[in-house]
């Protein structure tokens, strides 16, 4: 939608914000009606003084609607006048747009999330749920006014995505919220919800009528989809033309981030091998039994926490950052920012044996003289990348017992596990860990770039 | 005894032995007289042999017993085993004088076996020694001498055939039962009359479509050959795909003198993908062609013009003019393909070869063309 004068893409806007607001206060009012139709489950707030009237959360939900229902024709109109109350402020935008900066994004989100984590049981409750729902939907709905918002998440490529981020928010929400119960129990000393239910259940007609049911929406839902949706078709394909940006299928982005900062030999092969294997090596290095069938995040913190970095910081957050953040180029730009193919951006990464040889030996980098033997190169290209090596190998072999002697929580471990299934569990750890250090390490002002790089022998690390 | 005589040679001298009754050793009678069990022990084990062939390779096994003899030494071979093995049936006249010390020889062992009662099970797979007692036809002589002198754990199915009691063991000759008539599925085919004649070209096609098609399993195996036929095609055509045929990998991107200095020319970059560009490195004006392909994985990179570098838009590597990395991911220079001056004047990129800056191959004079 670049290109088009404001007024216009507004206008073009218009009819699909109307009804998404309008849908936004159908879903508040069901909420409203069913909390006052199970009148057990809406609470009394206060009572407004003098007039003797309940509020209620039905009552909460109820304004809310209106709420939507009142800048949904504010939306309709496409009137660049009102659709503006309804916008985010250029600062705003602005001020998020600062906020997805690389570094603040990456640090940002593990910052959230950790503190999603620490603050669960607060935001479990189902009211809290639902008003970061309806806050995220609203900051969407005030970002769409937005036309570089819009290309972005409107693209047929992303619309997916879109629904995936708010997907997986939900089913977070949902196993916390059952983890947080399952733990208030199991702390009282009762059995964990899944095993009071623990009624059998056919599989026909109950398995089978619940998979004919999903089925026929999944289908009517795939036919309006590619109704409404035109796919993605491309020019032909030309090994001497890249599209710019040239982006991976969504599920691959995290992999594509993850090229960004490694050799494609380790980013491409290494990596997701070792993502298998180490995925393949939890039966064996888990010594935890408890957690069998029901959700529950006391239990299992260790196993709880690794698996959310790894899966919603270091993957999720990647596909997101290469979906919405990465433009042209493969340079970031905030969400409502334009994608200039010309940004300038100042990316002069520099290895780990020139910091160390010229800038801190104040030296020249060893290199092998011309008419050296093969062999005489090899260790010349050693010598030059002994720092990185000495440091690489160090992290793998050295942190691990450090752990042990910091870490209570670690000493146990390696007691109960023994020394073998440590290191592979530590290193697997480590491994996962070392990306992000990358990452920030690249971002940093030290635009460190790999801490080994041999690209005569292809390793770079 | 001569070392080469041939198995016929062998089985012959047998033959004579006991056509003239001359072999009749001592341990004959004693086997005989004491061990009907055994005996009845060892047919069966004589019969299961004796299908397989009989022919040389019996020989050498069964010569090592017969080589401990003392007496007999090197002259102890297959026939002597044989003669004494055929003693039992003969009519008890002397035996052969090579032949003799071996039956001897053998006998203590035979009649501590054959004493055993039936029932241990290991003890019926020695007991191919008491085959000697019972008359036999060469192959399974032969094949009990073999067996004799190949001790050894039994499988279950060597157990289980060894205990099944089986005919009695009165008889003195083993009847070779006849054949038995072939069944009718195995009988040979009449040939049909018409094949017979098989002159004419109808018969010969009618006799065709009846082989391809002439019962279901034909027309099965029929199909089955077409369809791997055209896989066979197909696969043959997949080798030839249908596309364009590439560009020379030879070709002239025009005068030296017609690049303004700096210049990067990105006009070749669509049929051939390779930038040719007028540049200082270290000194040295020169014109070079660096391949069009990130060093990253690939991509082809994009010339900015205004930010005056090349610009990868899968993960972000960035190149100098001359093609030295400096930002993203890549880790080493842009490739150079090799350049030189043809006859005419003209610049002449040649892509089978390339040089790379890391390893030192950019000081190859191939590589770049002064100007």
């Amino acid at each position: 939608m670049h290109g088009v004068p404001l007024d216009l893409f507004l206008k073009q806007i218009s009819g699909f914000l109307g009804t998404y607001y309008l849908l936004l206060a159908l879903m508040n009012a069901v909420a409203a009606y069913l909390l006052w139709q199970g009148s057990s489950r809406q609470r009394e707030l206060f009572r407004v003084p003098g007039a003797d009237f309940p509020v209620t959360t039905a009552f909460i939900w109820l304004v809310v609607s209106l709420f939507f229902l009142l800048i949904s024709p504010l939306a309709y109109s496409g009137d660049p006048q009102w659709m503006r109350l309804i916008s985010l402020p250029l600062a705003v935008r602005a001020g998020i747009n600062w906020l997805m900066d690389p570094t603040i994004y990456t640090v940002g989100t593990l910052l959230l999330l950790a503190f999603l984590f620490v603050f669960r049981r607060f935001f479990v409750k189902p009211w809290v749920a639902w008003s970061g729902l309806n806050l995220a939907m609203l900051l969407m709905g005030m970002s769409m006014t937005d036309p570089n918002f819009a290309a972005i998440v409107t693209k047929a490529d992303n619309v997916p995505i879109v629904g995936l981020i708010f997907l997986l928010a939900f089913f977070t929400w949902l196993a916390t919220y059952k983890a947080v119960l399952n733990d208030d129990r199991i702390k009282q000393g009762l059995e964990p919800l899944e095993k009071l239910d623990n009624e059998k259940v056919l599989v026909w007609p109950d398995l089978v009528y619940t998979e004919l049911i999903c089925m026929v929406a999944i289908t009517a839902l795939l036919l309006f989809w590619a109704i409404a949706l035109q796919a993605p078709l491309e020019e032909p394909a030309s090994s001497v033309k890249t599209p710019n940006p040239s982006k991976a299928p969504w599920y691959f982005l995290g992999l594509q981030e993850m090229l960004v900062y490694y050799d494609p030999w380790m980013a491409g092969v290494v990596l997701p091998s070792m993502i298998i294997a180490g995925l393949m090596a939890i039966p064996y290095i888990d010594f935890n039994k408890t957690g069998n069938g029901y959700y529950t995040i006391d239990q299992r913190k260790f196993a709880y926490v690794m698996f959310q970095i790894g899966f919603l910081v270091l993957w999720v957050t990647l596909i997101v950052m290469g979906t919405f953040l990465r433009g042209p180029n493969w340079n970031f730009f905030g969400p409502y920012e334009i994608w200039d193919a010309h940004k300038v951006e100042a990316l002069n990464n520099v290895d780990l044996s020139e910091y160390f040889w010229v800038w801190f030996m104040q030296s020249s980098r060893p290199r092998a003289p011309e008419d050296a033997s093969d062999l005489a190169k090899i260790g010349y290209a050693v010598r030059r990348e002994l720092p990185g090596i000495l440091l690489v190998i160090g992290y793998f072999t050295m942190l691990p017992p450090a752990l042990i002697v910091m870490s209570k929580y670690f000493q146990t471990m390696f007691i109960k596990m023994g020394f073998v299934r440590y290191m592979v569990l530590t290193n697997l750890l480590l491994m996962m860990m070392l990306l992000p250090i990358k990452m920030l390490a690249r971002w940093s002002p030290f635009h460190l770039k790999y801490f080994i790089s041999m690209p005569e022998y292809m390793l770079n690390f | 005894m001569a070392k080469k005589m041939s198995v016929e040679e062998i089985l012959a001298a047998a033959r004579a032995g006991k056509a003239g009754g001359s072999a009749a050793p001592a341990p004959k009678s004693e086997t005989k007289k004491e061990s009907p069990p055994a005996k009845e022990e060892a047919l069966p084990v004589a019969e299961v042999v004796s299908e397989s062939p009989p022919a040389a390779a019996p020989a050498p096994k069964a010569a090592p017993p017969a080589g401990k003899a003392p007496a007999g030494g090197k002259g102890m071979d297959m026939a002597a085993i044989l003669a004494a093995a055929r003693a039992g049936k003969g009519a008890g006249s002397a035996p052969a004088p090579a032949a003799k010390p071996a039956p001897q020889k053998e006998a203590p062992a035979k009649a501590a076996v054959a004493e055993k009662p039936a029932p241990k099970p290991a003890a019926a797979k020695t007991d191919g020694n008491g085959a000697t007692a019972a008359p036999k036809d060469t192959a399974s002589i032969l094949a009990a001498a073999r067996k004799s002198a190949k001790p050894g754990p039994m499988t279950k199915a060597e157990a289980a055939a060894l205990a099944k009691p089986t005919e009695p063991a009165g008889k003195k000759k083993l009847d070779v039962p006849p054949m038995p008539p072939k069944p009718d599925y195995a009988r040979p085919r009449p040939a049909p009359a018409q094949a017979a004649d098989a002159a004419t070209r109808r018969s010969f096609i009618s006799a065709a479509a009846g082989m391809l098609f002439g019962s279901s399993l034909a027309i099965g195996f029929t199909s089955l050959a077409a369809t791997h036929l055209m896989w066979l095609l197909g696969t043959a055509r997949f080798m030839f795909p249908n596309i364009l045929i590439e560009p020379p990998t030879r070709f002239k991107v025009g005068f030296p003198d017609a690049l303004a200095p700096g210049q990067v020319e990105t006009k070749y970059i669509a049929q051939f993908g390779v930038w040719v560009v007028k540049y200082e490195v270290e000194g040295q004006p020169m014109v070079y062609a660096l391949k069009s392909v990130c060093t990253h994985l690939g991509c082809t990179p994009n010339w900015l013009e205004a930010e005056q570098k090349f610009k990868c838009p899968c993960h972000g590597s960035g190149f100098y003019k001359d093609g030295v990395n400096f930002e993203g991911p890549a880790p080493r220079p842009l490739e150079r393909y090799a350049i030189s001056l043809a006859d005419d004047g003209q610049l002449q990129v040649d892509k089978s070869r390339t040089f790379q800056e890391e390893m030192g191959q950019w000081k190859d004079p191939a590589s770049f063309v002064p100007v």
